[in-house]
């Protein structure tokens, strides 16, 4: 089996070469999709949809309630699973029906959003706190109901790690299927989401509704997080969430090239992860978690493009400012 | 029918303590109209009550005929707005239009074309593709404006237009909205230099919770009007209502 | 298994002691954090011991294999080193960078629990022992803790006690109004560094009871419950030692029961945190001033108050002497039921007497119900002349504020109005 993987023993540039080259006959049909493929179009898809969220959430500055909702989908999960009775030989929350994924992503938003606005508004108490609260709590249930249903002492674990290795065709096909939702709504609903994020006055005055963009961006973001939270883990979803787009904010100051590029980001990351990944698997005989890999491209290509955008700096600022000065000067 | 807005014992509450009690007036159309008043006496939310933003709690207010959105034009503080956002000032312009655009609808040519007049006629053409927060203060202001114009208002409501801004904008604002008045626009500016009253405004609203005054400026600014809205004879009213809210919100019993 | 036992049994009580140590660094931490509005830094500060942790432990596994039991020491500094660049990286992209706060915190968050995750990925196959200990760092196993744990602990603890105690005036200021602290000469650079080095202590602390997911909820629950009960600083803090400790001992506790009793193993982290948030969410809801049920009851009785009142007014004003049960009946606005429940009341608080099916005031009936009707007038004449409300419109307002007026706000009105005598309806204000 080992030898039919054409990356088996390929360096990072081989293994690049070696996937564009594939991609022509993958698209033709004419071979099969091995793992580490798989692992690319899984993670870029993941990327998409992530990185699309994440653009919106960083400019509404709500990516903490993002972290929050990554943990509490684990308490929709196990109120969907009690709801819908479905026994499958036990419980385990990678191996969700689609009835109980929907159901779980709604119930989980649902939670999210109304406990912490309740403990804001009526509560009286402060946005982060309330915020803080809610998760931990509501984790804490869920790592103390799944391991009492589950009797497997190290779900947490997987959770927050996932396990990009025992990934299937299927994943491919939800994710995709994930993807086209996002990717739908952000194309339809662009002025809805610009205009109730940038000024939510004026968007109440055009009689465009705050609450339920607001609401919808975190049923998207439930639905993410519920169908790649098995693959990857909570956390590499989150950076997955915050990381292409604040890669993406520090070069393009537009919000539609916001939404096209952080995307684009993310899947350059995924590519170079699972290439290095297999690089240092081949080169040094180090199996190395792919989730993390990509993770430590992103954190690399941040502070790489912070220094390059300060050097940029330097190198600009005397022709700006005196354009600046007689235009300002109106 | 030639008044343009009209009140009529409009309330409005914040957690049961009135912000506007008992406000009835009639404001003619055509007119540059200052809302004034001293802080906290409810000049926003008139404003704000007026678009049908915030509900009274009784009492109504309204634009006569003009009541659809797509004839009302709105200028917000310009605290608000979060000018870090990725968008560029035709982007900003653009938004007046998605009054006019449907659910799924896409920005079309017409638009575009729509917001370079508006920008043109703030003077900022040259700036359309500018970054927001490269933008000083007068421009941000103009470019709220043409968003405001871009809609082809009849009514055009500005809160606090001329605050953070330098002298020469504040002229170049105030001769813009002149010329909008001559072209029979109704313009509803909330002020709060007192001493620009009668060179800009040709009527005013005078209210501290209470209207004290609803009339040509210089009928309504009087010394004994000016008293009872910038005086202090309300403060037993403040405190009464603050108990009021505590009551409220259960702090006392 | 008595209480005391978990103090002095050997193998419970390190376990015990060090998650009462973390209780108290942590709530001391929390309380800072949360009145520098800055709560969420302890989720990405946690989070960001990760790679430190695995790093620690690998040092370990590599170099000095034979002291296991000294492997905390490796996750110790570790944790410490890597949190503490992670608030380093936080300042710099808040201040050099104008990175949003909350996208900041979320990034460091991330990055570093994911490039922690690298780390021991590597090692779970090479050094596979090793990776063991690290998981139990995710959600807490204080089962494990030797005595040793317990000596560093209360060493760091001790830290942190004695700059609070030593700091305390100080550290007043700077929470009420950093600025401020600056003009007056307060080292304040010095005391947020040391505290920004204790924040960090503490949470490594926390790591080996509640772990690195959930501990952000140790500093923020034991912040909001004393919140709940208190306005003074010094209440503030013991307040929340003082829940945190019980969370702490009691988390221990039930991890201890369930699985001798019920064979589960279960990690202590979840198990101290749901205790902690559930003791915060009772303080939301049950503390006597600011909690939400007893402000509830507040509002309600005062309506009820409202009610009782209007009764003996509307008695008060009827023309005869005896006032009928119809005729409340239809100038009060209740269902017979509740009329007749209120009337009963108060009678039995002797305000009225009642006679066959009337009722008349008693003397201190009289009273109160002239004092409500002098405030609903007075108001009334306030309204009218300084507000230039019309008359016809002042009755209504006047009709809700008469029930709030208090003893000294009426004196205020009568010294402004003149004790007038008359209302804007020429109807005659009671005296005093």
């Amino acid at each position: 089996m080992l030898s039919l993987n054409p990356y088996w023993g390929v360096n990072f540039f081989g293994f690049l070469w070696t996937f564009i080259s594939r991609i022509p006959l993958l698209i033709s049909g004419n071979c099969q999709m091995v793992q580490d493929e798989l692992q690319i179009f899984v993670l870029s898809l993941m990327a998409i949809s992530c990185s699309l969220i994440g653009v919106v959430m960083m400019l509404k500055k709500t990516t903490m309630l993002a972290n929050s909702l990554s943990h509490t989908i684990l308490v929709g999960i196990v109120i969907a699973y009690l709801l819908s009775f479905s026994s499958q030989g036990g419980f385990h929350p990678f191996s969700l029906s689609i009835k109980t994924f929907i159901i779980a992503a709604l119930i989980s938003a649902l939670i999210t959003t109304f406990l912490s606005e309740f403990l804001t508004k009526s509560l009286k108490l402060q946005e982060d706190a309330s915020i803080g609260l809610v998760f931990t709590f509501l984790f804490s249930l869920g790592i103390v109901a799944v391991t009492v249903f589950s009797r497997n002492a190290h779900i947490g674990t997987e959770v927050v790690m996932g396990n990009v290795d025992a990934l299937v065709s299927k994943d491919l096909l939800w994710l995709l299927f994930i993807a086209a939702v996002n990717i739908s709504l952000f194309i339809l609903c662009y002025k809805e989401y610009l205009l109730t994020t940038f000024d939510p006055v004026f968007a109440k005055f055009m009689k465009i509704s705050t609450t339920f963009f607001s609401y919808l961006l975190m049923l998207q973001l439930s639905i993410t997080v519920i169908g790649s939270f098995r693959i990857v883990g909570v956390i590499m979803v989150l950076s997955y969430i915050i990381g292409p787009a604040l890669l993406a904010r520090l070069f393009f100051h537009q919000f539609t090239k916001l939404l096209l590029f952080a995307p684009l980001f993310g899947i350059v990351i995924s590519i170079i992860g699972v290439a290095l990944t297999r690089h240092f698997l081949s080169m040094y005989q180090m199996p190395l978690s792919t989730a993390g890999m990509c993770i430590a491209v992103l954190a690399v290509s941040y502070f790489l493009a912070l220094i390059i955008k300060k050097r940029k700096k330097s190198w600009q600022l005397p022709s700006l400012d005196q354009q600046d000065q007689s235009e300002k000067a109106l | 029918m030639n008044c343009i807005l009209e009140a009529q014992d409009l309330c409005i509450h914040y957690n049961k303590t009135p912000i506007l009690w008992d406000v009835s007036f009639k404001v003619p159309k055509h007119h540059m109209t200052a809302i004034v008043g001293p802080n906290g006496a409810g000049k926003s939310t008139l404003l704000k009550a007026s678009l049908q933003i915030i509900k009274p709690f009784s009492g109504s207010i309204s634009f006569g005929r003009c009541n659809s959105d797509n004839h009302i034009a709105y200028v917000p503080q310009k605290e608000s707005i979060d000018w870090d956002f990725p968008v560029s000032a035709l982007d900003v312009v653009l938004m007046g239009r998605y009054g006019r655009l449907k659910y799924f609808q896409r920005v079309k040519a017409a638009d575009k074309e729509a917001a370079m007049q508006a920008l043109q006629q703030v003077g900022m053409a040259s700036y359309s593709s500018r970054q927001i927060n490269q933008l000083s203060g007068g421009q941000q202001q103009r470019l709220f404006i043409a968003r405001a114009l871009v809609q082809k208002p009849d009514v055009l409501l500005l809160d606090e237009p001329f605050s953070g801004i330098d002298m020469a904008t504040e002229k170049l604002l105030i001769e813009l909205f002149i010329k909008l008045k001559n072209e029979g626009k109704s313009i509803f500016i909330v002020h709060h230099d007192l001493t620009t009253l009668d060179q800009y405004f040709d009527w005013v609203i005078l209210i501290n919770t209470r209207l004290i005054g609803c009339g040509p400026v210089k009928e309504v600014m009087t010394q004994e009007n000016i008293q009872k809205a910038y005086g202090n004879n309300l403060s037993l009213f403040e405190e009464a209502h603050h108990l009021s809210k505590k009551q409220a919100e259960g702090y006392i019993s | 298994m008595n209480v005391l036992e978990f103090f002095t049994d050997p193998i419970l009580r390190a376990p015990t002691i060090g998650c009462l140590l973390m209780g108290v660094s942590s709530s001391v931490m929390g309380v800072i954090s949360m009145l520098r509005k800055r709560s969420l830094i302890g989720e990405a500060l946690s989070h960001a011991t990760y790679p430190g942790v695995v790093l620690g432990v690998s040092f370990f596994g590599v170099f000095f294999p034979s002291y296991q039991d000294w492997s905390f020491l490796g996750v110790f500094l570790g944790a410490t080193l890597s949190s503490y660049l992670a608030i380093k990286v936080i300042h710099i992209l808040e201040t050099k960078y104008n990175v949003n706060s909350d996208a900041s915190l979320c990034f460091v968050l991330s990055t570093f629990f994911g490039i922690g995750l690298l780390f021991a990925s590597h090692i779970q196959f090479s050094l596979t022992f090793w990776y063991q200990k690290i998981q139990v760092y995710l959600y807490g196993q204080s089962a494990t803790m030797t005595d040793i744990h317990v000596i560093v602990y209360a060493f760091l603890t001790s830290l942190t006690l004695l700059f609070l105690i030593g700091c305390y005036n100080h550290l007043k200021v700077i929470l009420f109004n950093l600025e401020y602290a600056k003009t007056i000469g307060i080292k304040t650079n010095l005391i947020e560094g040391i505290s920004f080095f204790l924040f960090v202590v503490s949470i490594v602390i926390g790591l080996r009871s509640v772990g690195i997911v959930l501990m952000s909820g140790m500093l923020i629950a034991p912040a909001v419950f004393a919140r709940q009960f208190t306005e003074r600083l010094s209440t503030l803090f013991l307040l929340a030692i003082l829940m945190s400790l019980t969370s702490a001992f009691l988390g221990n506790y039930f991890s201890y029961t369930l699985s001798e009793k019920y064979l589960i193993t279960m990690p202590t982290g979840p198990l101290i945190v749901i205790i902690g948030t559930l003791l915060a969410f009772f303080a939301l809801l049950f503390a006597p001033k600011r909690g939400f049920i007893f402000r509830k009851v507040r509002i309600w009785n005062f309506k009820r108050k409202c009610i009782r009142e209007n009764i003996l007014k509307s008695i008060w004003k009827s023309p005869s002497q005896l006032t009928d049960f119809s005729y409340l009946r239809k100038n009060i606005g209740l269902s017979t039921w509740f009329l007749k429940r209120h009337l009963k009341k108060l009678e039995k608080e002797g305000w009225l007497r009642k006679e066959k099916n009337s009722f008349a005031l008693t003397c201190d009936g009289i009273k109160k119900s002239e004092r409500i009707v002098r405030l609903h007038r007075l108001w009334e004449v306030y309204l009218a002349e300084h507000l230039d409300v019309g008359v016809e419109k002042v009755h209504k307002n006047a009709e809700e504020m008469e029930h709030i007026i208090t003893p000294e706000l009426e004196k205020k009105l009568t010294k402004l109005l003149d004790n007038p005598t008359k209302d804007p309806h020429l109807q005659p204000i009671p005296k005093e």
